[in-house]
């Protein structure tokens, strides 16, 4: 693995990663693979490129640049990404914007002066900077040097993390300048999380506890969440026993995340795809007493859900 | 008349000559010998005489329309002084023009299919003759083309989805409490006043269905009375024989409009006198642009936008009585003849490059209602006899001051004669309480307006019995309130403090609530008298009288107060679009919980108040080195334009610019392309490469842009002249500081201050085909600038990548470019030092704001493709909102128009945001983050700000299904209105604005 990670993206004016205005940086790279993963372009830590099909022009003048002739409009993902040696040659020549690199380049003080110019904003909403992905802590010394700087402007952080981490160097490295965690439980059966998520749960599990114990007495905010998936995550029998987990552990607060269909299309940008497409509950919202049901199973053991 | 020079040399007739010569014979004869048209030909004075050339610019088609002594004649010579001639571009245009609707032909106006010169009023005439022999089919047409695209947007939208409708309703069962008082909020324990809804004010519940069911009607009171006493007492000349003095002559006929006027009370209002004799009146200014309707007083009751109904009688007594005594003396027929028909003149009647308000009103100010509140007109009327002393007899100084004392005596009788209406009506009245409250008004008409104010229901009344003078006396456009929360604060208090108990107390404010209701839909019973024409061009506007709020104080304390607190629930309340609200936000002295306040009503309502920053409203006057007290006391005015309040002729929307043609005639070598008219001076053809760097097209544009502000400029001093002779205002001058003391009217420079703002158009359009063609030609070499034109010039079609690389590879106005910034503020400042460098004939100077009314549709819809890739025929963005395309990061677009230098921007400006809450969002969340943005936006040096907070899902369902939405408001650039009564291009306008998620 690189030393430096590779970002994805700066999102700013978040409303929905944290309190009050953020700024989310995106990290590419994961050590969990999803099967749902509504961001698939940040599963690898590589750089990776992009083709749009609803911004081409069709000019191709991406053809004409191509020094592998990689690209090709009778196939389907219109890149060839086995000659493909990620130049970049056609993304820089595309006029529209559909081919684009996935993953760039940025230093700590590239990523805390974008951050920074948003502080008016943060300073009226509470808001601040979310670390989100991809997984950051797969660059903990990277993240420690970013979050040492962002708290050095004064700016509020919050991470988002799949859990599965080295406790010991987060511990030293990332915990001491993080206001706010948000830690994902998505299954609790280990069998199935090796099924669905592609690793088991034991460490993100004991990492919870871990962290649980020392949010009690120490200055950070600790949220389990779980993001809705039809019948992976979402089922009684999976939130019941994240329920009874988190009623162990003391917990009276957490996070359902309404599930989205509307990742489907991102596979295909990057050259992939995903065997959800036909499958009828992953393409449409969940109903509303569904999720309504599910929110019962944590309100009635106490758990605040916000 | 003007005079029609004839082409020398023989030209070939086309056969479209001799059709056209058929058709008007057979129109002549109709009206030669059918008497029930024959009657039309004649007005109370005698017959109307006019004649009405047309002819094709290749001299194929000549003919003329010569109407005299009751005769109507058609010649194929076109007779010399013609005194309106129509020049067709092409033969096919000329018989298109008499099948048309009123609104095509109009479109053929604006398309550059046709152009007019000469008289208009009496264009407007013959239009109106043809109407009358094809009403009937002009109806049909009208109707099927509401069907054509009734039909089409069902396709799109078959069903109404109710769950979009009931969102927006629901908004207003949810109130916040406010958490915390402000210092100078004395009574309220809520400022909020969250126990109110409107069920809860049954009475201006009423009002509010009045306004949106009943269906406005032409209101020929105020002409006819005027048109009378002129008719008796002379217009140029008095019975004497006697050259009338101006001034003298207004105030004469507006103290006979006053005394003559109907005194009218609403039923069950609880402010009396009404600006017309309808429930929802059109007012006709005939001095104004009243002829310009002359046309379509047959349509008009049939049309798909704003239609109005006008009845026999009103149809007769304008046709017959009126519009004939005034088709010369109107402001654009006086410039006509004393300039002959002038270039910038012809410019603005063109519509594409500049429109210029002063040919309606020059209203767009703020009257000193403490004054006439706190004085009454007897006082007021003391004052000037006193101040009149020095000026000698025959003085103009005499004249104005004796005019303002006509007024204010006018004034009082019509106070006087709703004090006796309301009396009698009390006799009549069966119900109680309603005696009681008509008694109560009897009173208050007694005391106000010639004595002092002594309660709130006395200082309402008063102002609203001079806002109805002030109407009588000058066009309904853009004439302003002003700060109603600092003004009747005091009388407020005054009344609270005489109470006792805790329930007098709660009653007496609730009362409050219901009485600013009351005035608010008063301020909705008069709406201004708009040709379709405007309804293209100026789309649901209403009157725009602009109320302000909050701010600091003119001692610079806290100005936020309890009817502050009051005002904002009834723009909660009644989300009407007119009065426009707008509140004043003081960083650093008023509260967030005030700021909050007013993101919820936004919220609640969708569109309104309109938000604006005081430190950097106030910065951007310095220059003018106005006095402290009175600069921060200013208020918006029409829509966003500071005025200092009651000392101050600011003119602020003289004129509508529009910045993208002179860009246009920047690449086309000084001719407009759409007119196909070789207006500007020779700046050099793109193809022959004349711009060796990027500054010397930059030079080309500021020529052209120079060329057309020095036309629009030399038109406005005309129409000023037009004004001080047609129309002074003694009224308005004699509640503006220092006219009084100088004894001049508003019209001649009287005020303390004076200015004239324009409106400028296209700021974000014209800096991003700036970028492109810096960026593209000049810095990358990507291109050239010819292949650039060639592509702008076919709209794109057969350059899909360059057009790409234009809208995407650029970065614009809007996306955080410092560039792009520095290429706005470049535009921007040329803009203000050269218009500041125009002599202003008040005094004063000429002011330049970034805000459009309705304007950037109406001109886009006027301009070909730009070089920023945006289409032809699409709209400009709203006011200086940055394009769509420029960032999915709301954040960048505030950062952007914060920080440009306000120093250039000393008219404000519209900045359009459109923000939609999250469905499973609190109200608190949602608050806060309008809050944040607000907030963030002053703090940065932002000036204004507006929000529409609705999806485009919900506006496109209200495209298709208007009948559940006719409350659905919005706001356009600067004023609000509602969204099912604007024009498609600007539905689509609305819908195609970027949209942020919350």
């Amino acid at each position: 693995m690189q030393k430096t990670p590779l970002i994805l993206d700066l999102k700013g004016n978040s409303l929905d990663d944290g309190p009050g205005i953020r700024t989310v940086v995106f990290f590419k790279g994961c050590p969990l693979s999803c099967v749902w993963c509504h961001n698939p372009e940040s599963k690898k830590s590589g750089a990776e490129i992009s083709f749009d099909k609803n911004e081409c022009v069709g000019c191709n003048t991406c053809i004409e640049t191509c020094p592998e002739n990689a690209l090709n409009r009778k196939n389907p993902f219109f890149i060839d990404r086995n000659r493909c040696t990620l130049c970049g040659a056609c993304a820089e020549a595309c006029p529209s914007g559909a081919l684009s690199m996935v993953g760039r380049i940025m230093t700590v003080e590239d990523i805390v002066a974008i951050a920074a110019k948003d502080k008016p904003f943060f300073k009226n909403s509470g808001g601040g900077v979310t670390l989100s992905g991809g997984e950051p802590t797969l660059h903990m010394d990277f993240l420690s040097e970013l979050l040492r700087n962002l708290k050095k402007e004064g700016i509020h952080t919050l991470l988002e993390t799949c859990g599965l981490f080295e406790f010991k160097s987060f511990e030293k490295k990332v915990l001491p300048h993080i206001d706010t965690i948000y830690y994902d439980i998505k299954i609790l059966d280990p069998e199935a999380h090796q099924q669905f998520c592609g690793v088991k749960n034991d460490r993100i599990l004991e990492n919870f506890k871990n962290l649980n114990v020392l949010s009690a007495k120490n200055d950070f905010e600790l949220l389990a969440r779980t993001p809705l998936i039809p019948n992976i995550t979402a089922t009684e029998k999976n939130l019941t026993r994240i329920v009874d987990f988190l009623n162990t552990q003391g917990v009276n607060q957490a996070r359902l995340l309404a599930y989205n269909p509307l990742w489907h299309e991102k596979n295909e940008k990057i050259g992939t795809r995903n065997s959800f497409e036909n499958d009828k509950e992953m393409t449409t919202w969940l109903p509303k007493e569904k999720h309504e049901s599910f929110r019962t199973l944590y309100t009635d053991k106490r758990i605040d859900l916000g | 008349m003007f005079f029609f020079q004839p082409a020398r040399e023989k030209t070939k007739f086309s056969p479209i000559n001799i059709l056209l010569n058929t058709l008007l014979k057979v129109f002549a004869a109709n009206f030669n010998f059918r008497p029930g048209l024959k009657k039309y030909l004649k007005s109370d004075l005698g017959w109307i005489d006019f004649s009405i050339g047309f002819r094709t610019d290749s001299g194929s088609v000549a003919s003329a329309v010569i109407f005299k002594n009751g005769k109507v004649s058609v010649t194929k010579i076109i007779p010399k002084n013609i005194d309106t001639m129509l020049t067709f571009h092409s033969d096919g245009a000329v018989l298109k023009l008499l099948s048309a609707t009123p609104t095509e032909q109009l479109f053929m106006v604006l398309k550059g299919q046709l152009s007019t010169a000469g008289n208009q009023s009496h264009l407007n005439l013959f239009f109106f003759f043809l109407s009358l022999l094809l009403n009937n089919k002009q109806k049909k047409l009208m109707e099927k083309e509401r069907k054509i695209s009734k039909k089409a947007l069902l396709k799109e939208t078959p069903a109404h989805n109710k769950e979009l409708s009931d969102d927006l309703q629901k908004r207003f069962a949810y109130r916040m409490k406010a958490d915390s008082i402000d210092k100078n909020v004395k009574f309220l324990d809520d400022p909020f006043l969250s126990e109110y809804g409107l069920d809860d004010f049954p009475r201006v519940k009423d009002f509010l269905d009045i306004h949106f069911e009943v269906k406005p009607e032409v209101c020929p009171e105020l002409p006819k009375l005027v048109t009378d006493w002129h008719k008796q007492n002379g217009y140029e000349k008095d019975t004497n024989g006697n050259p009338w003095s101006p001034i003298l002559r207004k105030g004469h006929a507006f103290k006979h409009l006053m005394e003559n006027r109907k005194p009218l009370i609403r039923k069950n209002d609880l402010i009396a006198g009404t600006t017309t004799t309808k429930d929802i009146g059109v007012v006709v200014y005939p001095e104004g642009h009243g002829t310009m309707i002359w046309g379509e007083l047959l349509t008009v009751p049939h049309r798909t936008l704003n239609p109005y109904d006008v009845s026999e009688d009103t149809l007769n007594v304008l046709h017959h009585e009126i519009f004939p005594y005034w088709s010369n003396r109107n402001f654009k027929e006086w410039v006509r003849d004393k300039y002959d028909n002038p270039l910038c003149q012809q410019i603005d009647e063109r519509f594409a490059i500049y429109f210029l308000w002063k040919s309606v009103t020059i209203s767009h100010t703020i009257p000193d209602f403490p004054k006439l509140m706190s004085m009454g007109t007897g006082k007021m009327i003391a004052e000037i006899n006193e101040q009149m002393k020095p000026f000698k007899d025959g003085s103009n100084e005499k004249a104005s001051l004796e005019a303002m004392i006509l007024c204010l005596e006018g004034l009082t009788s019509y106070s006087k004669n709703l004090a006796a209406y309301a009396a009698e009506k009390a006799g009549a009245e069966k119900d109680e309480k309603r005696k009681a409250e008509l008694e109560n008004l009897a009173k208050i008409c007694s005391q106000i307006v010639e004595k002092p104010a002594r309660t709130l229901d006395e200082a309402v009344n008063a102002m609203w019995i001079s806002w109805v003078g002030l109407h009588m006396e000058s066009t309904n456009a853009g004439l302003s309130l002003g700060r109603l929360d600092q003004w009747l604060q005091p009388y407020f208090e005054a009344d609270m403090e005489k109470l006792k108990t805790k329930e007098e107390k709660a009653e007496y404010i609730k009362h409050a609530v219901e009485l600013i209701g009351c005035f608010y839909m008063r301020c909705t019973d008069h709406l201004p008298l708009t040709p379709d024409m405007a309804n293209w061009v100026f789309g649901g506007s209403s009157s725009d009288q602009a109320i302000t709020l909050g701010g600091m104080t003119p001692e610079g304390e806290d100005g936020v107060c309890d009817i502050t607190y009051i005002f904002l629930k009834v723009t909660e309340m009644l989300s009407i679009r007119d009065p426009n609200v707008n509140a004043r936000f003081s960083p650093g002295i008023n509260s967030d919980t005030y700021l909050k306040r007013l993101c919820e009503v936004n919220l609640i309502t969708s569109a309104t108040p309109s938000m604006h920053n005081d430190d950097e409203v106030m910065a951007s006057l310095e220059e003018f080195n106005y006095e402290i007290e009175d600069l921060r006391n200013w208020s918006a005015t029409g829509c966003v334009e500071p005025t200092l309040s009651g000392k101050h002729i600011g003119h602020t929307n003289f004129q509508m610019m529009n910045m993208v043609a002179a860009l246009e005639m920047a690449l086309n070598n000084g001719t407009h392309p759409l007119l196909n008219w070789k207006l500007g001076p020779d700046t050099g053809k793109i193809e022959d490469d004349p711009f060796k760097t990027f500054d010397d097209f930059f030079d080309a544009f500021t020529t052209q842009f120079k060329f057309i502000i020095d036309q629009s400029i030399e038109y406005n001093e005309m129409l000023a002249e037009a004004h001080q002779v047609i129309r002074p205002t003694p009224l308005l001058s004699s509640v503006i500081d220092g006219c009084i003391r100088t004894g001049k009217d508003v019209t001649v420079g009287g005020a303390k201050y004076n200015s004239s703002g324009a409106a400028l158009i296209g700021l974000a359009d014209v800096t991003d085909s700036l970028l492109v063609i810096k960026k593209l030609v000049y810095d990358d070499k990507k291109i050239t600038l010819k292949d650039l034109k060639k592509a702008v010039d076919e709209n794109f079609e057969n350059d899909p990548a360059l057009h790409a690389m234009a809208t995407k590879k650029v970065p614009l106005f809007g996306s955080g470019s410092d560039e792009a910034v520095a290429m706005a503020d470049r535009i921007a400042k040329f803009a203000h030092d050269y218009y500041g460098s125009k002599k202003h004939y008040r005094g004063g100077k000429y002011a330049v704001g970034f805000w459009s009314m309705s304007n950037h549709v109406a001109y886009g819809t006027l301009t070909g493709a730009l070089p920023s890739g945006r289409l032809s025929g699409k709209a400009f963005t709203p006011g200086l909102t940055p394009e769509p395309n420029a960032s999915k990061n709301l954040l960048d677009n505030i950062r952007d128009v914060a920080r440009l230098d306000t120093k250039n921007i000393n008219n404000n400006i519209a900045f359009n945001v459109k923000v939609i809450p999250a469905a499973e969002d609190s109200r608190e969340k949602t608050v806060n983050d309008m809050f944040s943005y607000v907030k963030t936006y002053f703090d940065l040096g932002g000036m204004q700000m507006q929000m529409n907070v609705v999806t485009s899902e919900t506006l496109k369902d209200a495209m298709a299904h208007p009948e559940n939405y006719r409350n659905l408001l919005v706001r356009i650039s600067g004023y609000n209105a509602y969204f099912v009564t604007l024009n498609r291009d600007m539905q689509l306008e609305l819908i195609e604005r970027a949209e942020f998620g919350m």
